[in-house]
């Protein structure tokens, strides 16, 4: 939590304190304009009295009267000003936090990115993101505020009735301090609870309607609602704890409040028995005290929000969040280098556990490598892509050795390629334009370059009965394209731009054999200036026939 | 923050999301009720207490009276004060327990809405965004009925007995505060009115733009491969000051409304203020002016307040509100297809030992019957017609066809998770749909579990010898025996990885321990290595010498195994399974 306050007052310190300030000209002008309105009813109806008594006084009905006037006036405008300045700030602070977020996600290994394109964790993502803005709104603003008005009326009160003001001032602030430290220690951790009973109820939850194509022909779903009603009752019971616990602290403090309401009241007109104050003060004094008590109000159901803000504060920490290890060693490649690579023991792919595995990457020739589903064809294209960090086998060991001319170095456990073209087994397609997602990280492309590898991979003519052609909208999430239309158009990605190293993991997945002839054979200048790698589940004879290939073979 | 795709209007004979929250409100109707009490209790308390403060105010103030005379307006201001915390409390705790209720009936009651679902709802929602639903939503809707229910109801009675009370001192000042009351509705009505407008005006641009990061969060690892950070950078930027714009543009509106009450509330303050004061001086005489005294101004002054604090508490709780009705319309669609569902099978009921298991009596044929049956989706997509089978006995039948032909929806008819279009199916043991069947989707379900907590969640009541043996069979467990206990293997998120047909086997092997007397097979070796396939092959073997296994497959190995054979092809018209 603290590194996210650091990184709210590090940047919007200035728009804070105005916001601060905001609130609390109309937190005061609210006070005011009970405590002068008060005032101002006793002591006309004192004058009223002497002057029907036939006592001539000077008393002056408009200065007050137009203090009140005001009053009303600065607590409305001021009230409005301060939730829509605030609410810009939130705003801001909002998108601050997204980018610091997306700046430190964008520095994870690549073994941890994987669980970034899990819904689950997005959604998980943006509630911490959004519970975020408690820090502002009720952990910053509120309790300043509370200060800064319970000062200025002590330091008036002084003024007026300088025995009790000392006394009205630190009892208000005792009791604000008191509240919110008991709110926060007695609620944080069922708070806490409460996020994690949410998520794993989620998570119950998502299983079970997953299972629910198996366990409903079987009549077996109502059986395995146990598991979600489990954490329903667990949760149950957490919020009924939570509850009951809000209500005593803001019990407590009612209680605080009222019998200081009550003292004080009775303490002012004891004074005013006794000539200390006059009676106009006394009212003013005990107004005073309810509009600042129903101000502390808020304070249990703001502070309630402590444990659940630090639940998703720790879990944006940067502790959690950061990788071991971010500097990645960036590999440039020259023509005439080799990349060897030794795969032993690796436990995801069988064919490394009784001998090693081990090939040669080259320019001259297209190393192919399958293997049934499950033999690891993926661990191995993320090994070499650097994508795996090739460091955590416990007995087993990964080295990949690039040797050129003269120099032959082994590459440190994080790496990556300097110049990378990797079609990884999933089509990603960001939701934007076809131009967009083609043009992706590189600069300067024309639209006749795009048009040419859309071409390539026989997009071209899709493309154009889009509405708006190259820039037309691909969906959300790209939902528009077909399994294989994305596969052609993430490959389309790839064609413009000139890597040293080539990775493609089943490339023609969900294309027909003839049309993956075809494009292979639109591709294949393009690969053969390059250190390419297949991976593939069966060995594509057809398309390889007059290709010089290194085949290696992943068997169970 | 999830995208919340606005829905069209209900119709009449259907369920809206307010409908839909007072139908829940209802169960709990006494505990709410109980809250509003506890509410205009507190109302009357604190009316107590500011008329004896006022008395004393008086007494001591202008008539100077000693305060050790005032014992019983004292013990009554106490009272009064005390008895006023006290109903506060308990209308908290009869409006938490009511919304705690509310919400976990709502809960239970969704779940049983899901077991009558078709499972092939997961087309149109994900299970991610239906737990959203079950999760987020219900939870949303706590402030609804915790809250801003009771607080409607004081919000209209509160007012009225402080307009009571300060009708009986000054009917002038009851009659300012009666006009200022029923304005305060109007004006905030019409600015939410405007900032409905406005909402709808952006909404789209709003989930653009909300969908934006989540987009780009989802794709970081392709963004990372094709260098376009800095791009993206800038992007959620520059997209995130766009979304700022848009809600600040609401919310300049939305506020208004808060404003109007805020304005109200100190403009009757001041005008209250500034009457009496004048009318306690002398300066006014006309009305009810002259009968004015501390006791009565100061009482009138400390009330007003009170007047529209109701109003706005309510306003605060509107939040509340407005997030319990967007949740509720997110949940009505599912409460609506229920009602317009037709009546669901019935489950057996849960404590009965052998509920799973139909008892077939040792020489007991089961028989499958498929009478003239159209399948598909709708009937301007009819997938195939007049489909007729007649299965008796234990056997295996292959249905096979180019993709799209309707393989998986002709098993999905037979489970009931699509209705026939037209014609009959009838089954026995049991009654077709309320029997139960064994069904292998092309998608096996593996929990995030142990893998014997995965084999007994569709194979209850089975022990763990006859688990293992039915592993050794599938070769799982030479594959899992490097780990000490087979069976503890934990499979699903936290596994290392399942092969595709360690997934198939796992699923499998639930269906060997617990065979309904009909099962249904969804392209059990499709996209297999030759070693888990042939483990498969061997294990149909056995499993169709024990019940009608119906397997949709285009594998040829596959197919040699069933004893018959239909194919549905394009044109998608077949007379009848024509038996090996």
């Amino acid at each position: 939590m603290l590194y996210w306050f650091r990184a709210l007052y590090g940047r919007h310190l200035k728009r804070i304190s105005i916001g601060v300030l905001l609130a609390f000209t109309a937190a005061y002008s609210g006070v005011s304009l009970l405590i002068l309105s008060g005032w101002f009813i006793t002591a006309t109806a004192l004058a009223g009295i002497s002057i029907s008594a036939g006592i001539i006084i000077v008393f002056d009905m408009y200065m007050p009267g137009s203090g009140i006037r005001f009053f009303a006036l600065s607590r409305t405008v001021g009230r409005y000003a301060e939730r829509l300045y605030n609410h810009d700030t939130i705003l801001r602070l909002v998108a601050v936090f997204r980018l610091t977020l997306f700046k430190r996600l964008s520095q994870l290994s690549f073994s941890e990115l994987r669980k970034t394109s899990d819904s689950e964790w997005l959604s998980r993502l943006t509630a911490d993101l959004d519970a975020l803005d408690s820090l502002l709104v009720r952990f910053t603003i509120t309790p300043i505020v509370l200060v800064l008005v319970i000062i200025c009326a002590t330091v008036f009160t002084h003024f007026v009735w300088s025995e009790y003001a000392l006394s009205i001032g630190s009892y208000l602030l005792a009791c604000g301090l008191a509240i919110t430290l008991v709110t926060i220690k007695k609620t944080k951790t069922l708070a806490y609870k409460n996020s994690r009973l949410l998520n794993e109820m989620r998570a119950n939850v998502i299983e079970h309607l997953q299972g629910r194509f198996e366990l409903k022909s079987r009549m077996l779903m109502q059986r395995h609602e146990r598991h979600v009603m489990t954490s329903l009752e667990s949760l149950e019971t957490v919020q009924t704890a939570i509850n009951n616990r809000i209500a005593n602290i803001q019990l407590v403090l009612d209680v605080l409040l009222m019998a200081g309401t009550s003292s004080l009241a009775i303490i002012a007109l004891m004074s005013v028995n006794l000539g200390q104050i006059e009676g106009p003060i006394a009212v003013m004094a005990v107004l005073m005290f309810v509009s600042i008590s129903e101000l502390l109000q808020v304070l249990p159901s703001h502070f309630k929000q402590w444990g659940s803000t630090s639940y998703s504060a720790n879990r944006l920490s940067p502790q959690v969040l950061d990788s071991p290890s971010t500097s990645h060693a960036s590999i440039v490649l020259s023509d005439s280098d080799a990349i060897t690579v030794l795969i032993n023991k690796h436990p995801n792919i069988n064919a490394s556990l009784v001998t090693p595995l081990t090939f040669t990457v080259t320019g001259k020739q297209i190393v192919v490598v399958s293997g049934q589903s499950g033999a690891g064809k993926s661990t191995v294209a993320n090994i070499i892509a650097g994508i795996t960090n090739s460091s955590v086998q416990s007995d087993g060991d990964i080295s990949i050795v690039v040797s050129g001319d003269n120099t032959s170095y082994k590459l440190p456990p994080y790496f990556s390629w300097a110049k990378l073209a990797y079609l990884t087994q999933s089509n990603s397609i960001l939701a934007g334009t076809l131009a967009y997602n083609l043009r992706l990280g590189i600069q300067n492309v024309t639209d006749d370059q795009l048009w040419q590898v859309l071409r390539m991979v026989e997009l071209d003519d899709w493309a154009q009965t889009l509405g708006e052609g190259l820039y037309s909208w691909l969906g959300e999430t790209g939902s528009q394209l077909s399994g294989g239309q994305s596969r052609r158009l993430t490959l389309a990605r790839l064609l413009l731009r000139s890597p040293d190293l080539v990775i493609l993991d089943e490339p023609f997945n969900g294309l027909d054999k003839r049309m993956a002839h075809r494009i292979w054979l639109n591709i294949s200048e393009w690969l053969a200036k390059r250190k390419v790698i297949i991976l593939s589940h069966e060995f594509p004879n057809k398309l390889l026939q007059e290709t010089e290939t290194n085949h290696i073979k992943l068997n169970l | 923050m999830f995208i919340q795709i606005s829905r069209p209007p209900a119709t009449d004979n259907k369920l809206t999301g307010r409908l839909l929250l007072e139908q829940f409100c209802c169960s709990q109707l006494p505990m709410l009720k109980a809250a509003a009490t506890a509410g205009v209790l507190s109302t009357l308390f604190i009316c107590v207490m500011w008329i004896t403060f006022a008395m004393l105010a008086q007494a001591i103030i202008v008539n100077g009276e000693q305060i050790s005379d005032q014992s019983i307006l004292i013990t009554c201001f106490f009272c009064a004060a005390l008895l006023r915390v006290i109903t506060v409390r308990l209308q908290t705790m009869c409006g938490d327990t009511a919304s705690r209720k509310i919400r976990a009936d709502m809960r239970r009651e969704i779940l049983a809405l899901w077991r009558n679902q078709s499972p092939l709802v997961e087309h149109q929602q994900s299970p991610a965004s239906a737990a959203t639903q079950w999760v987020e939503d219900v939870e949303a809707m706590d402030g609804y009925f915790s809250k801003y229910w009771p607080q409607k109801i004081l919000a209209v009675v509160s007012p009225l007995i402080i307009l009571c009370v300060v009708a009986w001192i000054n009917w002038l000042c009851a009659l300012l505060l009666l006009i200022s009351a029923p304005l305060i509705p109007v004006f905030m009505i019409l600015v939410g009115m405007g900032a409905e407008q406005l909402n709808q005006k952006y909404s789209i641009t709003r989930q653009r733009l909300a969908g934006h990061f989540l987009d780009r969060v989802a794709n970081l690892t392709t963004i990372k491969l094709l260098n376009g950070e800095q791009t993206i950078f800038d992007e959620v930027k520059s997209r995130s000051t766009d979304y700022r714009k848009v809600i600040m543009r609401t919310l300049r509106v939305a506020f208004l409304s808060s404003t109007v009450l805020e304005f109200f509330t100190s403009v009757a303050i001041a005008s209250l203020a500034i009457y009496i004061g004048f009318s306690l001086y002398g300066a006014i005489t006309w009305g009810p002016a002259a009968n004015i005294n501390l006791f009565s101004g100061l009482l009138i002054l400390i009330l007003a307040p009170e007047f529209f604090q109701p109003l706005r508490t309510l306003s605060q709780y509107y939040h509340d509100k407005a997030s319990a009705l967007g949740a509720a319309n997110n949940l009505v669609d599912l409460f609506n297809s229920q009602t317009t569902a037709e009546v669901c099978p019935e489950v057996p009921p849960i404590n009965s030992q052998k509920e799973h298991e139909i008892e077939v009596p040792a020489r007991y044929q089961p028989r499958l019957k498929l009478d003239n049956v159209s399948i598909g989706y709708s009937h301007e997509t009819v997938l195939a017609k007049r489909i007729s089978l007649n299965l008796c006995g234990n056997q295996m039948l292959a249905i096979s066809g180019p993709s799209g032909s309707g393989k998986s929806t002709l098993l999905n008819t037979i489970a009931n998770y699509v209705k026939p279009l037209s014609g009959n199916i009838s089954m026995s043991p049991g009654k077709y749909p309320v029997t139960p069947i064994a069904y292998l989707p092309q998608k096996p379900w593996i929990k995030n579990a142990s893998l014997l907590e995965n084999i007994t969640e569709l194979a209850p009541n089975t022990n763990k010898e006859d688990i293992l043996f039915c592993l050794a069979a599938l070769g799982l467990s030479d594959e899992f025996g490097t780990r000490q206990n087979v069976l503890e293997t934990p499979l699903g998120k936290h596994s290392q990885g399942l092969s595709g047909g360690q997934i198939q086997r796992v699923a499998l092997s639930r269906i060997l321990l617990n065979p309904t007397p009909i099962i249904l097979l969804d392209e059990p070796t499709a996209k297999l290595d030759v070693h888990s396939k042939a483990l498969i092959l061997t294990a149909l073997q056995t499993l169709k010498k024990k019940a009608i296994v119906i397997v949709a497959t285009h594998d040829a190995a596959l197919i040699d195994v069933a004893d018959s054979c239909i194919r549905l092809d394009s044109i998608g018209e077949i007379s009848h399974a024509v038996l090996v």
